[in-house]
């Protein structure tokens, strides 16, 4: 099986492409085969050349901390959570998510999910509940993984300057349900950062982990 | 203005973070990665607590002494009483701050029985409680890093603790992306890394809990306490990279251990301990699974599909998609793993470990649990240690002089610059791999004086090699550097197991089955100079 990887060195190097033969076990993770590509005394290339070993994150390994979001085959998937049985074809190709700045090969820097929710204030302060809110889906709001999948497909999100993508809307609606004082004023803020320019593609439910129902949370906060 | 750097932000780095910037103290929380990637969201069962509307004949009197009983005597009563005192307050912050509990008809957060307790006191949110409380935390700390009272900074290793004198007075961190160290001065540190999972490789928790801080702080003259004492979780399934946990919902809906033996099964814990055997506690069903020494299986393929689509859906998920097992039809290979780490860094009732101004909290503290950590406890440990140490930190005064260390930066530099000029690819993660293998051979369910013994000059081994390790570029220099101190960490442990000639808790000498009097105290270990030296804490100089 071959294995092509958008490599980069340090944050200002330029990125490029490196190829890898993986003759390890077929039912394994896309993690478990970055694993096994890394532990061996030298790590090889397809060309046989001695490399550098491939970095990227990890923390629980099974899908509930978002650490290893990358682009596989296209697609944006968690490592952990996306096996070698389901992917077509002898070839996977790996980049890093591209809406984030490049750390080291796939690892990326995605500070900028956290700094968002930071200066628009989102935060619920103090828990008044607004009635009927659906108890399930602020729970499932809050197990967003903060991994930025949603960001990586969304046809609107490109930088985080002003449209805050899926990832941002959920944790308003959680401030909405949550807190009723604060309930009008998330609204606005969700409005200019989400609401006024998302286009409704909604990729961004496709391809969430957690299988959290963004639309569940528009509705609420365009109502 | 006091300043404290708080280091790790699971939920006790969180908690402290918090309650420290509630009080106008400014803090610089920092971490490797964010909240959402600490071992804190894969907590799933919950966090005990008696409140005002417990169950009948529950009592907070009734906690600590399920506490202290579980820990078989050896936690501090003092602490633990505060513990359980303080349980309803955190429950009533939790729901404060917007933590999405489980909640009954009248939106009150709900309780559920859990292992080991009398009463029915778990309070928790699904099934991924840790989770839920991250979320909460992380959105209450993202309000005072908007006011600018926490500063948060990721990507920010641990490296050393800036001491002088026995008193703490900062950090060196490394930056990863700049591949530098960074000293922080503070009027406090305060530790919140996790437990030490890397000592036995794979674990059911995070591979990011390696035990370095811990290590690198015993180097530096910190007591560790209670090392030995490593919960086990007996069921478990192994995948390529980690072991993942098969809950005891299975076995308390009826789920069956056996062996195979003859072509027959061998309901082995039923034959022990009658109908109920499957159900023992941990370190019993860890310890005959350990016994039957052959392949062990999990049986529900007799349950009726429904049942184990409605009740048991998390299991059967994990199974399908980690082994592609469908437990339906299909017995699950369980094993024990290591679960959670008991000892830590010793610490007093403020949770200032041995060295002044340096607390611990969380996992990497060894605090409540004693020889054995009752479910529920943990998240419930990892707010109150925060908020303790917070409180500490608060009301003490700031240290009268802030000492130059520049002449132990520049040597420190000067020798994380030398290891990184080293081409040699000499893989840290081999040596690593060895150590995983050392300690489960020497150190796992079951104990003797003569596999304690082997392990440390295994150890011993490593660290001579480590001392003159070349080291791998082209991984993260923390996995380099982390090394020394993980194997401090290992060792100390080991030192630990060997010293507790008795067993207790989670501990288990096979040479020395029986509980002593003798031995109802914690263990100390300390450092100096390559020698390990261990005693009991007969005074309680720590936890009370």
């Amino acid at each position: 099986m071959r294995i092509r990887i958008l490599r980069q060195k340090s944050p200002t190097a330029e990125p490029y492409w490196e190829s890898f033969v993986y003759d390890g076990p077929r039912d394994t993770s896309v993690a478990g085969m970055l694993d096994h590509l890394n532990y061996h005394d030298d790590i090889v290339n397809e060309a046989g050349l001695k490399t550098q070993r491939i970095m990227w994150e990890c923390s629980c390994l099974q899908g509930a901390c978002g650490a290893c979001a990358m682009v596989i085959n296209g697609m944006p998937a968690l490592a952990c959570d996306t096996f070698l049985r389901d992917l077509a074809g002898d070839e996977i190709v790996l980049r890093p998510l591209t809406k984030f700045p490049t750390i080291r090969d796939l690892v990326v820097d995605r500070a900028s999910i956290q700094e968002n929710l930071k200066r628009s204030d989102v935060y619920i302060g103090s828990y008044q509940p607004v009635a009927k809110a659906s108890f399930s889906h602020q729970y499932d709001a809050a197990k967003c993984l903060k991994c930025g999948l949603c960001l990586e497909i969304c046809p609107n999100y490109t930088n985080g300057q002003s449209f805050f993508g899926a990832v941002f809307a959920n944790d308003c609606y959680l401030v909405y349900a949550r807190n009723r004082e604060k309930s009008r004023d998330i609204k606005k803020t969700y409005a200019q950062h989400f609401g006024n320019t998302c286009s409704k593609s909604l990729t961004c439910m496709d391809v969430c982990p957690m299988q959290i129902s963004t639309i569940a949370s528009m509705a609420k906060l365009n109502r | 203005m006091k300043d404290v750097l708080v280091i790790g932000s699971g939920i006790a780095g969180l908690a402290c973070a918090i309650r420290c910037a509630e009080n106008n103290v400014r803090v610089t929380l920092v971490s490797p990665h964010p909240s959402e990637r600490a071992q804190s969201v894969m907590a799933a069962g919950g966090i005990n607590a008696v409140t005002a509307q417990c169950e009948e004949g529950d009592s907070v009197a009734c906690h600590i002494d399920d506490t202290l009983s579980g820990g078989c005597w050896i936690a501090g009563r003092n602490a633990v009483t505060g513990l359980c005192v303080h349980a309803e307050g955190i429950i009533n912050y939790l729901e404060h701050i917007g933590t999405v509990f489980s909640i009954d008809e009248q939106g009150k957060p709900r309780r559920r029985a859990f292992g080991g307790q009398s009463h029915k006191r778990t309070f928790f949110c699904g099934s991924s409680t840790g989770k839920q409380i991250v979320s909460a935390l992380v959105m209450e700390a993202r309000r005072h890093e908007a006011r600018g009272t926490i500063v948060g900074k990721l990507h920010l290793h641990f490296y050393s603790a800036l001491i002088e004198d026995g008193v703490c007075y900062g950090a060196l961190l490394f930056d990863e992306l700049h591949r530098k160290l960074i000293p922080v001065n503070a009027s406090a540190v305060v530790m919140a890394t996790g437990g030490q999972n890397a000592l036995f490789g794979k674990t059911t928790g995070s591979v990011l809990c390696d035990g370095y801080a811990a290590g690198k702080l015993f180097m530096q003259g910190a007591l560790l306490k209670n090392l030995e004492f490593i919960q086990f979780h007996p069921t478990t399934l192994e995948t390529d990279q980690k072991r993942m946990l098969v809950t005891e919902a299975v076995r308390g809906e009826g789920g069956r251990l056996f062996y195979e033996e003859g072509g027959r099964r061998v309901y082995f814990m039923e034959d022990k301990y009658g109908p109920g055997g499957n159900l023992m506690t941990r370190d019993v069903v860890s310890r005959e699974i350990h016994a039957a020494s052959r392949d062990v299986f999990l049986d529900i393929s007799f349950l009726d599909r429904c049942l184990i689509d409605e009740r048991l859906q998390e299991a059967r998920d994990l199974c399908l998609k980690y082994r592609g097992i469908d437990v339906a039809t299909q017995p699950i290979p369980v094993a024990p793993s290591v679960h959670f780490f008991m000892g830590g860094l010793a610490v007093h009732l403020n949770h200032e470990t041995s060295i002044e101004r340096l607390y611990a909290v969380g996992e990497c503290a060894s605090m409540y649990h004693g020889a054995n950590r009752l479910g529920g406890n943990s998240l419930l440990a990892a707010l109150y240690s925060g908020r303790v140490a917070a409180d500490d930190v608060c009301q003490r005064a700031d240290a009268r002089r802030r000492p130059s260390f520049a002449q132990y930066i520049a040597r420190e530099e000067r020798r994380l610059a030398a290891q990184f000029e080293t081409q040699s690819p000499f893989p840290v993660a081999y040596m690593r791999d060895m150590l995983a293998e050392t300690m489960h051979e020497s150190m796992g369910i079951v104990r003797t004086e003569e596999s304690l013994a082997e392990g440390i000059a295994g150890v011993e081994y490593y660290q001579s090699i480590a001392e003159h390790l070349r080291y791998d570029a082209s991984t993260s220099a923390y996995a380099n550097y982390s090394f020394a101190g993980i194997l401090a960490t290992a060792h100390a442990s080991l030192a630990c197991a060997l010293a507790r000639k008795e067993s207790r808790g989670a501990h288990y000498r096979a040479d020395a089955p029986q509980s002593h009097d003798d031995f109802a105290y914690g263990t100390l270990v300390s450092y100096d100079d390559g020698a390990y030296r261990t005693w009991l804490d007969r005074e309680r100089a720590y936890e009370n």
